[in-house]
């Protein structure tokens, strides 16, 4: 047989194949095991002796040609990595198959994202136990056990010999990372903390806190404002306006209660911000030297900054949730929305 | 605490709108809550912090409003008033049984007077201020009490037996009605004011009904004293009683103004009621500390990165009635006025600086935190476990730490060894919980009656119990429960999986494999019931909840399955530095067996016999199926077993493997009665 012959009827009928099937019955029908050029190289015992190695490479290098051809044809006919699919493209408008994936509560996903910001920014995360007691609570942090200032903390007390309580803000975190480790120190606390309020639309005898820390020599009050607006600016936007407002905790001093422009009206007044324009987010300030005498520090060398917010509240005002009942109920259709 | 615009006027000159000052009090620590106009006048209702009694008053509010609108505060000027001799006083006693509950206790007399209403501007200013006009004379002692902030009180003179007043604390059941009409039981930790009889008044907190001022009162006893903050505070806790009185008290007053207040009400009632004063007393004596601080200009900076001028310290502080001098460069010794003795050291001024130079105008800067090394926290990994199952399909709940003993005695949990709550709200939060699992079930319940027909939920949260030796135990857990029917739309078409301990103890496994957990195993504890131990340590288990308690929990027919697990055990059985283990070099050989084997056959143990023979060549071994039903014959059990055998060092060949493959199925005939299918 003319191999020249076979070559060209090859690559015409190659070229013009209109299809990956039809291409695939050529190659086939050339290169496969029982096909043309199989059959070609059976054939080479019965040639005389001085053709066959001349015989043999012609054979080789149709072979080579035709596999690329094919190949290059195959490429060409199929375009850029898209199956040619049998089924109709309707099929789409069928449900996606169920994945069955879960969620975290919103809770845990605010939280998460509260630290990350302050990791970013260097802070570790630290955590700290739930039943705590009256020293770490409230006297190491400055508040005297009969004084009006522990009107804001209203505690939960376990039936015990020894007065151990329910911690009723993350603060006894500080006390403990600062008695565990000296200076520089920069940490956030998340955890549950207790009060016992009656439950209504803003409150619950159980919600969360995130507790913030630094301290170090050279820590100061502007510190504290730059902290705090990346992270106000992180979660509500870097549009919103920030201000600090002398207030008084025991523990800090000076103290600023921080309000953001309401989100809602944008400072307007509006039901959510009580009409005032502004929403409380949380309390901070810089940590007051009686604390850190208690925990052995020298106030003259270090000086450091606190502060602490409510998770719900966050939350409520980032989804615009109005009642804190909602995240204990654990309606899943609630749930599912985060 | 309400003020309002036109009272603030009588010691400030005013050149502010209401609205304007407003935000000025706020942004100096004064939150104004509210801003009324009313009757011609604004009325302020501020938030005042525990740590500025001086503020809970008309005088103390002005005094910061002259500081933060650069105007001029002006003090009335008192009155001076000597009393007239009159017959019959001469054997009135002021006794103080101990001077530290009451360092100092003044009586002033005015007889004859003529109690009527009050007038006009009286009653309005009471009443704008939210307090309830009630005749001139105790008219008089509120309204003294808002402008100065020293609580007065008056009794009927005639009303108390002679001859004299006694400051002495309670004693066990003795009773008083208050001016409220309820009646009070005291005991030796609430002060009380008496008679030589009985008390007639709780110090400091309420007035008793058998000495008020009334309508035919004739001569009043005018009272201003000065108690302990403390055992004010206790007395009105105990008594559950709160009044504008025991409010200042608790906060602690200006012993300086003591007289000059009682003089002031003094010629306010002779003004309005008439009478003579014929009787000044007092017993006691004020102590006031004259505090000095010593304020370093360096210091301001170091606290708040912002520097104040020396001369802008000395402005701040002197309008706020601060006296001080110069001591060495940067220097001032800061004299602290009477009224401020919430002033103790230099952080406070420092406070006071910041707070009216402007908290708006120190600038923002970013600390250059140094941090340590931060090595991966328990947090860390409890977030690795719960993205885990939420990626295995489970939802994530937050339920309540505190639960009632009738919830855990619904689910057959004894509360014995568990905490409870001294001062519970409700029933409701009456013990620490003991276990996650009553909490998700009622959870779970919830959702079911909301139509959810398949629940899984878990939450990661601390349980407490108590020792042995009775010291309260706070660990983290996990607990799952799972209910219903899990719809899979597959391309097969809509699949049912039925919920079953399976699913948990393949959660489990998927989550214990991804955090590298080795050694842990899952025991059969009779029907319904598995330990999952680590190692020989049981660290939680898997129950089906009986029908019982879950109709004590208003769930019905419905099977729920639940998961707890001590995650601390877990968390700290995790292989913190996992090592690559190369990739097998030789290809293996792979044989199945498929056995039917009686149902109550322990497959760990059949599993473990195969383990045995094969040890050394058996690669993997795992159950790729196993069925009950059909062709099966009762009470029996259908399994696969894949075998991978594979070697380390050479290629396996089918003559080496062969033999030891009949080993397997001979040792299944033999020990386990197996037949193979």
């Amino acid at each position: 047989m003319d191999i020249e012959l076979i070559k060209k009827e090859a690559e015409s009928r190659i070229e013009s194949s209109s299809s990956l099937d039809s291409l695939e019955e050529l190659r086939f029908k050339y290169l496969g095991r029982k096909g043309v050029l199989a059959e070609l190289t059976g054939s080479i015992p019965s040639l005389p002796v001085a053709q066959r190695a001349d015989f043999g490479r012609q054979v080789n290098a149709l072979k080579e040609d035709l596999s690329k051809l094919i190949e290059a044809k195959r490429v060409s006919l199929s375009g850029p990595l898209v199956k040619k699919s049998s089924r109709g493209s309707a099929e789409i408008d069928l449900p996606g198959l169920a994945q069955g994936l879960g969620q975290l509560h919103p809770i845990s996903q605010v939280t998460g994202q509260i630290c990350e910001i302050f990791m970013r920014m260097g802070f570790a995360v630290i955590e700290g136990p739930e039943i705590e007691t009256e020293y770490n609570n409230f006297t190491g942090l400055n508040i005297p056990l009969e004084h009006p200032s522990r009107d804001a903390f209203d505690t939960f007390y376990l039936n015990l010999k020894s007065p151990l309580l329910l911690r009723s803000h993350t603060s006894p975190v500080q006390i403990r990372a600062m008695k565990k480790n000296k200076p520089p120190l920069a940490a956030v606390v998340p955890g549950r903390v207790y009060r016992p309020d009656a439950t209504d639309v803003s409150h619950s005898c159980m919600f969360h806190q995130i507790e913030g820390f630094v301290v170090d020599e050279n820590i100061c009050f502007s510190d504290l404002k730059g902290v705090l607006e990346v992270f106000a600016k992180a979660v509500f936007g870097s549009d919103i306006k920030m201000r600090f407002r002398p207030h008084f905790f025991p523990f800090t001093e000076p103290s600023a209660e921080v309000d953001i422009s309401c989100i809602i009206c944008k400072g307007k007044g509006c039901s959510v911000c009580g009409r005032k324009g502004w929403l409380e987010i949380l309390g901070s300030g810089m940590i007051h030297p009686n604390v850190f005498r208690n925990v052995g520090y020298d106030p003259k060398k270090y000086t450091g900054f606190a502060f602490g917010m409510g998770v719900e509240r966050i939350a409520m005002l980032k989804y615009g949730i109005d009642d804190i009942r909602l995240f204990f109920e654990n309606d899943l259709r609630f749930l599912k929305q985060f | 605490m309400k003020v309002t615009y036109n009272w603030l006027k009588d010691f400030v000159q005013l050149k502010i709108a209401p609205g304007r000052l407003a935000e000025k009090l706020t942004m100096a620590g004064l939150e104004v809550v509210s801003l009324k106009e009313l009757a011609g006048d604004f009325i302020f209702e501020i938030e005042i912090t525990s740590n500025r009694p001086d503020w809970l008053s008309v005088i103390g509010i002005a005094r910061e409003v002259a500081a933060i609108t650069a105007a001029k505060l002006e003090l009335p000027k008192l009155p001076s008033l000597s009393p007239v001799r009159a017959a019959g006083l001469g054997e009135f006693t002021i006794e103080i049984e101990d001077k530290k509950d009451c360092p100092l206790y003044t009586a002033k007399i005015i007889k004859n007077v003529k109690i009527a209403p009050s007038p006009e501007w009286l009653r309005k200013r009471l009443e704008l201020v939210g307090c309830r006009s009630v005749n001139n004379v105790v008219d008089i002692t509120n309204y003294v009490l808002f402008e100065y902030g020293q609580p007065l009180h008056t009794f009927d003179l005639d009303a108390l037996r002679p001859s004299g007043i006694i400051i002495r604390r309670g004693k066990d059941q003795e009773r008083i009605t208050t001016i409220d009409a309820e009646e009070r039981i005291l005991d030796r930790d609430i002060l009380a004011i008496a008679d030589k009889y009985a008390p007639v008044a709780v110090a400091g907190v309420m007035g008793g009904v058998t000495t008020q001022v009334s309508n035919n009162t004739r001569n009043v006893l005018l009272e201003a004293a000065i108690f302990d903050p403390v055992l004010i505070r206790r007395g009105r806790q105990k008594l559950g009683l709160q009044s504008e009185a025991a409010y200042r008290f608790e906060r602690g007053l200006n012993h300086k103004i003591v007289e000059a207040v009682s003089l002031r009400a003094t010629s306010l009632i002779l003004e309005l009621a008439g009478g003579e004063y014929v009787l000044n007393r007092s017993c006691g004596s004020i102590k006031v500390k004259n505090n000095s601080v010593l304020l370093d200009v360096k210091e301001v900076g170091r606290i708040l990165g912002a520097n104040i001028s020396a001369s802008e310290t000395k402005t701040i502080l002197s309008n706020l009635g601060f006296n001080m001098r110069a001591k060495t460069k940067g220097k001032f010794l800061v004299h602290v006025p009477a009224f401020r003795q919430d002033i103790t050291s230099a952080i406070d001024l420092i406070e006071e600086l910041a707070r009216i130079h402007g908290y708006e105008k120190i600038m923002v800067s970013l600390p250059a935190l140094r941090p340590k090394p931060i090595l991966e926290t328990a947090r860390d990994r409890t977030c690795l476990v719960k993205n885990i199952l939420v990626g295995l399909g489970l939802s994530e709940v937050i339920t309540h730490s505190l639960v009632s003993s009738q919830l855990l005695s619904d689910c057959g949990i004894s509360i014995k060894g568990t905490i409870a709550i001294k001062n519970p709200l409700s029933k409701e939060q009456q013990i620490l919980r003991p276990t996650l699992l009553p909490s998700l079930v009622r959870c779970l319940a919830y959702n079911l009656n909301q139509k959810q027909d398949y629940i899984a939920i878990f939450e990661t949260a601390k349980v407490f119990t108590l020792s042995n030796a009775g010291t309260p135990q706070e660990e983290l857990f996990l607990g799952i429960v799972i209910c219903g029917e899990k719809s899979l739309l597959l391309t097969k078409g809509l699949t049912k999986e039925e919920s079953g301990p399976r699913q948990l103890k393949g959660i489990t496994e998927s989550l214990f494999n991804r955090l590298d957990i080795q050694g842990y195993s899952f025991i059969g504890e009779g029907i319904d019931k598995a330990a999952i131990l680590l190692g020989q340590e049981k660290i939680g288990a898997i129950t089906a909840l009986d029908k019982e308690v879950l109709l004590r929990l208003d769930i019905k027919n419905k099977e729920v399955f639940c998961l707890e697990l001590c995650l601390e055990k877990v968390l700290s059985a995790m292989h913190k530095d996992r090592k690559f283990s190369p990739l097998p070099k030789y290809p293996g050989i792979e044989r199945d067996i498929s056995i039917i084997v009686k149902e109550d056959v322990s497959i760990r143990e059949v599993l473990a016999a195969v383990k045995e023979i094969g040890a050394g060549y058996l690669a993997e071994l795992k159950i790729s199926d196993s069925y009950q039903g059909k062709q099966i014959p009762q009470g029996h059990r259908s399994l696969t077993l894949s075998c991978f055998y594979r070697l380390g060092d050479r290629t396996l060949t089918e003559a080496e493997i062969n033999p030891l493959h009949a080993q397997v199925s001979a040792k299944l005939k033999e020990r386990f009665g197996a037949s193979m299918r």
